[in-house]
């Protein structure tokens, strides 16, 4: 249904990796040191255990085994309080590695352009944004030290073991020839088989998430068999996907239990055969069996955690990808607009190759006019004010502010011309004020009221459980859509550009008290150029002039007097608000404060970035961010 | 590996959490005792691995080559018998596991369903969702549990005995001292769970402004603000990694007293055992063993602690399961329901003075909107005080009130999968005539698989009002008796309104419908209205006449600003 983002590849995964740790040398450096030094420690016990059983068969003194007793539990402490220090030193690592990831990879995201969210769909981003960093998360914290560690002691056993005699060190390999292609084989098809059936769960979860939250949907339509249907359905995709993962597993674990015992064995006999031949010791023998025993700890650490390993890698190359495709920063000076007016010329747009949406507009607005675009529904209305807006690039033709393309424009220059509040609303997780003063850092507090006085807004912002303080958005305490739109508005009041664009930002007031808020506000607003998109009347009534949009083109544009006395469709869409009700003509009986969508004209704000669809659809009316229901 | 999910999961044991779990077990016993019996043997193949090797270097100590080798050829065959069982403990666990999960899905989704709208009235909704999440998982795990658990105990013992029956005092060392520093560890972890709690929950607040941060960016996109909202991330993610190190400063000690503990008590075994040999009262071979059980140990004794610990939490998560078992509806069916062929007759609210005539389309418009879904509630059994023909609808079972009526209302679900799945399950034929009634036709049109298209969930990827139409079509498609739409139009555009409003009017010919709204359009096409102030009905009449005559009325349906 749409591209999805891009996904890094394995070497700029791998490259990328290696910066990331080359970036805290020091930090790096200090960790694996301690965690050597521990398994140092840890290695010394066995070796003092072969003395001590030597030193029994030698029938040495009480002494002596006091001795090397005391020895062995001197390094067991020292052990432990390294392994505290290289555990905290590799979390501090850890820590720190994951924070700038995971900040670098949000930073991206703000970053992105918003047509190629759009194309891709939120739904991938946000899985990018809270999936995959949660795993990489994971396997920061447990995957990556773990393995770390494991290979550290593998590496120091299998070295101490050389130490003790090195002709016992060579029985290790015989597990080797079972257990390299075994995993191999393992790993090749693990990861995928995981995901498949992760997914499976995720499809048995939301079904049964459906049928709970729907269980009156459910009732009144008499559902009940098709829901436990789908749901033994779903339940059937997760075994088949489970049986597939237990096969793998059938094969695997057998060969990793059996390569922990070879070894042993091996030991035994070949140690064992040279020390009757009297070429090692009974102490070397013990060391090496033990030390053999030994491996098993490393090795299934290692094995166990190389899947999680994999995993991680597959979300960094998701959370990379993210980046990528992404249009290079545009180098040069920063071209400096003169004046505040706008020119569209020759503007076509199509958010799908080969359908075009907007078909050649020519406008010209003039500095602190109010111009209200109305049309009938998929005429290409708010397409246009995203392109006023620089939301979206042009496909051809051009729009400039003051001599200068909006596409020439960094962002934040863009945002103190242009500024666009559609009737999508959304409140950020924070507190009333938080939610206003973000457009501008640093506004004080009177500003931040001030702003919500000219919305109409202070005076329920204030009598909320903890006034502007009040946190809301997801988690918070819920504001109707109103008030959301009321606050998107505010924003938009502080941020103060010269330029607006609003897109049916008021629909989800009721009528009257949306238009004591456009009066309110057209007198904050004085001296700024208003684009307002506008099913209600009104709006365009109050305005300067009123463009119509049809099809993708402006087909009437003047004041409301000169379109209304042109006689075209202006006027009759004027006379049937006003004149008798006409079902084709009438207006929406229109917000008794319950619809979310007032839905009349607008034509399409995708949901779901899936663009192509809804333009194709037609008359699809706007969809809410963050509203899942009509109402 | 068994076939799962059974087709029917069986009726539980609810009356406790433990009854629960116990049933569980009974119910999977063909291959819960399988498990624990190959668990049993996986553990003792392990257990005894150390008293071989011990037996391998005695041979060695004496010069015996043939026993040196008969006993490294034992332990290689306990090697391979350890893998045999302990994969084939590992299948049934899996179907243990499964098991248990999956009937706990089937019994929460039917009893979901016998519930139904009394599901939200009885118990926290998010509540039973969650068993779908963590829940399920958690007595999956108590199932799968009792296998390695059992065989853990049973090699605890076995290698006491060993201990014992080759040296009492240095056994009962063994045996005094292991579990007493499981404990201590035990001990340890109680912090270190609280403060990991801590972190996954700081955790949890920053996944959810991420998430909210990308639900919000084409709104930061109109007005700026990215600056702000990414400096608010990176303190949280700082918090967060702040919290992150606090935890594992918890973490490493507790990884240094696993460590030290242990350590400390293999050195006192050993320190001991030494003694002992040097006494004459032990083999050096038996030193090594003791060595290697008390190292041993810790894994069984681990996976003691493993199995307390996921028996605990699936007795929680079975508390839950039992709860939503426990729930019974607030509509009860009559001990004995009146028949179904004497639900006929116009349908009434007394409290409200509602009438419903049959074969006619009702409006029923509220000054307050609520109080005319709460009459639709009520003419529709989902609340008390609905009559049919003067017969109060709770005399008749829930099941056939819900075949005659049926109450459409915008809080309706869509579900997820094939869009014809949702609206036409049964495969009626009455589709495309209700997509053209809803003109919800260029919906499906515009979607690329047209009415096998995928829903997402609640149906997102639509818009507020496409949605509406699809729930129109859905509840036009389910073709009952008597239809009571909750404002159906209330999101469309007024030309798609027309349109429908119109259709509405000739698509169910003498069959009832009540539409409760407050548009004049669609008003215009029904037969009589009601007009209810104050949960009462003060006027009915045809929409003309009561614009003519009632001016509250008037009032309420054409409230547009007229300036």
């Amino acid at each position: 249904m749409s591209a999805l983002l891009p996904v890094a590849s394995t070497a700029e995964v791998r490259r990328y990796a290696r910066d990331l740790f080359r970036r805290h040398p020091r930090a790096l450096g200090v960790t694996v040191g301690l965690h050597a030094l521990a398994a140092v420690a840890g290695l010394v016990g066995p070796r003092l255990l072969g003395e001590l059983v030597e030193s029994i068969q030698h029938g040495r003194g009480v002494s002596t085994v006091d001795r090397l007793a005391a020895l062995i539990a001197g390094f067991v402490v020292l052990q432990a309080v390294l392994i505290r220090f290289a555990y905290l030193a590799s979390a501090r690592l850890g820590e720190r590695v994951l924070a700038g990831l995971r900040e670098e990879f949000v930073e991206r995201v703000l970053a992105l352009p918003l047509s190629t969210v759009e194309r891709a769909g939120s739904g991938d981003l946000l899985t990018r944004t809270t999936r995959d960093v949660d795993a990489l998360s994971r396997c920061v914290r447990l995957a990556v030290p773990e393995t770390m560690i494991a290979m550290i002691v593998g590496i120091l056993v299998v070295a101490a073991m050389f130490a003790v005699t090195p002709v016992l060190a060579l029985p290790l390999l015989v597990a080797v020839p079972i257990l390299v292609p075994g995993t191999r084989w393992y790993l090749k098809r693990a990861p995928e088989a995981y995901l498949k059936q992760n997914a499976t769960y995720s499809t048995v979860t939301d079904g049964l998430a459906e049928t709970v939250e729907g269980a009156r949907t459910v009732d009144a339509l008499r559902r009940q068999r098709q829901r436990t249907e789908r749901t033994d359905t779903d339940l059937h995709r997760s075994y088949l996907a489970e049986r597939a993962t237990l096969f793998l597993r059938t094969v695997w674990f057998p060969i990793v239990e059996l390569s922990w015992v070879l070894p042993v064995v091996a030991t035994l006999l070949v140690g064992g055969a040279l020390y009757l031949r009297g070429t090692v010791t009974l102490g070397q023998l013990t060391a090496a069996v033990v030390y053999a025993q030994m491996l098993v700890d490393p090795v299934d650490r290692l094995l166990s955690w190389l899947d999680e390993l994999q995993v991680g890698a597959a979300s960094l190359a998701r959370l990379l990808g993210v980046a990528e495709g992404e249009a290079e920063p545009r180098a040069g000076a920063v071209p400096v607009p003169a004046g505040t007016g706008i020119e569209v010329r020759g503007l076509r747009f199509a958010y799908v190759a080969g359908r075009e949406v907007l078909h050649g507009i020519d406008l010209t607005l003039t500095p602190g006019e109010r111009l209200a675009i109305v049309g009938p529904s998929g005429a290409g209305k708010s397409t246009l004010g995203r392109l006023l807006a620089g939301v979206h690039q042009p496909t051809a033709g051009t729009i400039t502010v003051g001599g200068v393309s909006l596409d020439d424009l960094p962002l934040d220059r863009l945002r103190a011309e242009v500024a666009l509040v559609s009737q999508e609303h959304h409140v950020f997780i924070g507190t009333v004020r938080d939610n206003v003063a973000m457009v501008r850092p640093g506004a004080g507090e009177h500003e931040v009221r001030t702003a919500l006085a000219a919305v109409n807004a202070l005076d329920w912002a204030l009598t909320l459980p903890a006034g502007l303080d009040t946190e809301v958005g997801a988690g918070g305490h819920s504001l109707s859509s109103a008030q959301a739109q009321q606050i998107a508005l505010a924003r938009l009041v502080l941020a103060d550009p010269h330029t607006l664009v609003l897109d049916e930002a008021t629909s989800l007031l009721d009528p009257r008290a949306a238009r004591d808020l456009e009066r309110s506000l057209a007198a904050v607003l004085h001296g700024r150029t208003v684009v307002a998109i506008a099913h209600r009347l009104f709006s365009a009534h109050d305005a300067d002039r009123v463009a119509v949009v049809e099809d993708g083109r402006i087909t009437e544009l003047g004041s409301h007097d000169d379109l209304v006395a042109a006689n075209g469709s202006y006027a009759a869409l004027w006379r049937s608000w006003h004149g008798e009700r006409t079902p084709a003509e009438r207006i929406p009986a229109g917000g008794d404060g319950e619809r979310t969508t007032a839905g009349g004209d607008a034509e399409r704000t995708p949901a779901g970035g899936d663009a192509q669809r809804i333009t194709a659809g037609g008359n699809a009316e706007p969809a809410i961010a963050g509203a899942d229901r009509a109402d | 590996m068994r076939q799962l999910p059974d087709a029917e999961p069986g009726t539980p044991d609810g009356r406790s959490a433990t009854h629960y779990l116990v049933w569980l077990v009974r119910r999977f016993r063909s291959t819960v005792f399988p498990a624990i019996g190959l668990a049993i043997l996986w553990m003792l193949c392990q257990a005894v691995v150390p008293a071989i090797v011990g037996k391998a270097i005695d041979a060695a100590v004496r010069h015996d080559g043939d026993g040196l080798f008969t006993w490294s050829m034992v332990l290689l065959a306990v090697g391979a018998g350890q893998a045999y069982f302990g994969v084939a403990r590992h299948r049934f666990a899996v179907v243990n596991f499964l098991g248990a999960m999956f009937v706990t899905v089937q019994v929460t989704v039917r009893q979901a369903g016998r519930l139904g709208s009394a599901l939200s009235r009885r118990i926290d909704t998010g509540e039973v969702v969650a068993i779908g999440t963590a829940d399920i998982r958690a007595v999956g795990a108590a199932l799968d549990i009792t296998a390695r658990g059992t065989g853990s105990l049973i090699a605890v013992v076995v290698v006491t005995v060993i201990l014992l029956t080759t040296s009492v005092p240095l056994g009962l060392v063994v045996l005094v001292g292991v579990p007493v520093l499981m404990a201590v560890v035990g001990l340890l972890i109680k912090p270190l769970h609280h403060r990991q709690q801590l972190t996954r929950e700081q955790q949890g607040r920053l996944t959810a402004r991420a998430a909210d941060l990308v639900g919000g960016l084409r709104v930061l996109r109109g007005v700026g603000g990215e600056a702000v909202t990414a400096e608010r991330y990176r303190a949280e993610s700082q918090a967060l990694r702040s919290a992150g190190v606090r935890t594992a400063g918890v973490e490493s000690l507790l990884e240094a007293a696993q460590v030290l503990l242990p350590g400390i008590f293999l050195v006192l075994v050993t320190w001991l055992g030494a003694r002992f040999a040097l006494g004459g009262h032990i083999t050096v071979g038996q030193l090594v063993s003791f060595y290697a059980y008390a190292a041993f140990l810790v894994a069984p004794l681990r996976q003691l602690t493993e199995a307390l610990d996921k028996l605990t939490r699936g007795h929680v998560a079975s508390r839950r399961v039992v709860g939503l078992l426990d729930a019974v509806t607030d509509l009860p069916d009559p001990s004995s329901p009146r028949p179904a062929d004497q639900l006929a007759g116009d349908l009434a609210d007394p409290q409200s003075g509602v009438v419903v005539r049959c074969g006619e389309i009702t409006a029923i418009v509220a000054a307050e909107p609520a109080d005319a879904a709460r009459i639709a509630d009520r003419l529709g059994r989902y609340a008390e005080g609905g009559v049919s023909a003067g017969v109060p609808l709770d005399e008749f079972a829930l099941a056939t009130v819900r075949r005659r009526v049926l109450v459409a209302d915008n809080d309706a679900r869509l579900f997820t999968g094939p869009l014809r799945a949702d609206l036409d399950p049964g495969g009626s034929g009455r589709l495309p005539a209700a997509l053209h009634a809803a003109a919800a036709t260029d919906i499906v049109e515009a979607l690329p698989d047209g009415l096998d298209s995928e829903v997402a969930e609640r149906g997102r990827t639509f818009s507020g009002g496409q949605q509406q139409r699809l729930r129109l079509v859905r509840a036009l498609v389910a073709d009952p008796p008597a239809l009571i739409l909750v404002e159906p139009t209330s999101a469309v555009d007024a030309h798609t309104e027309a349109r429908i409003a119109d259709r509405l009017a000739t698509t169910r010919p003498g069959r009832t419908t009540v539409i409760c709204t407050s548009s004049p359009l669609v008003l215009d096409r029904t037969d009589r209205v009601c007009y209810v102030e104050a949960g009462r009905v003060v006027a009915d009449g045809s929409h003309h006449d009561l614009l003519a005559t009632e001016p509250r009325y008037a009032r309420t349906v054409l409230r547009e600003d007229q300036s």
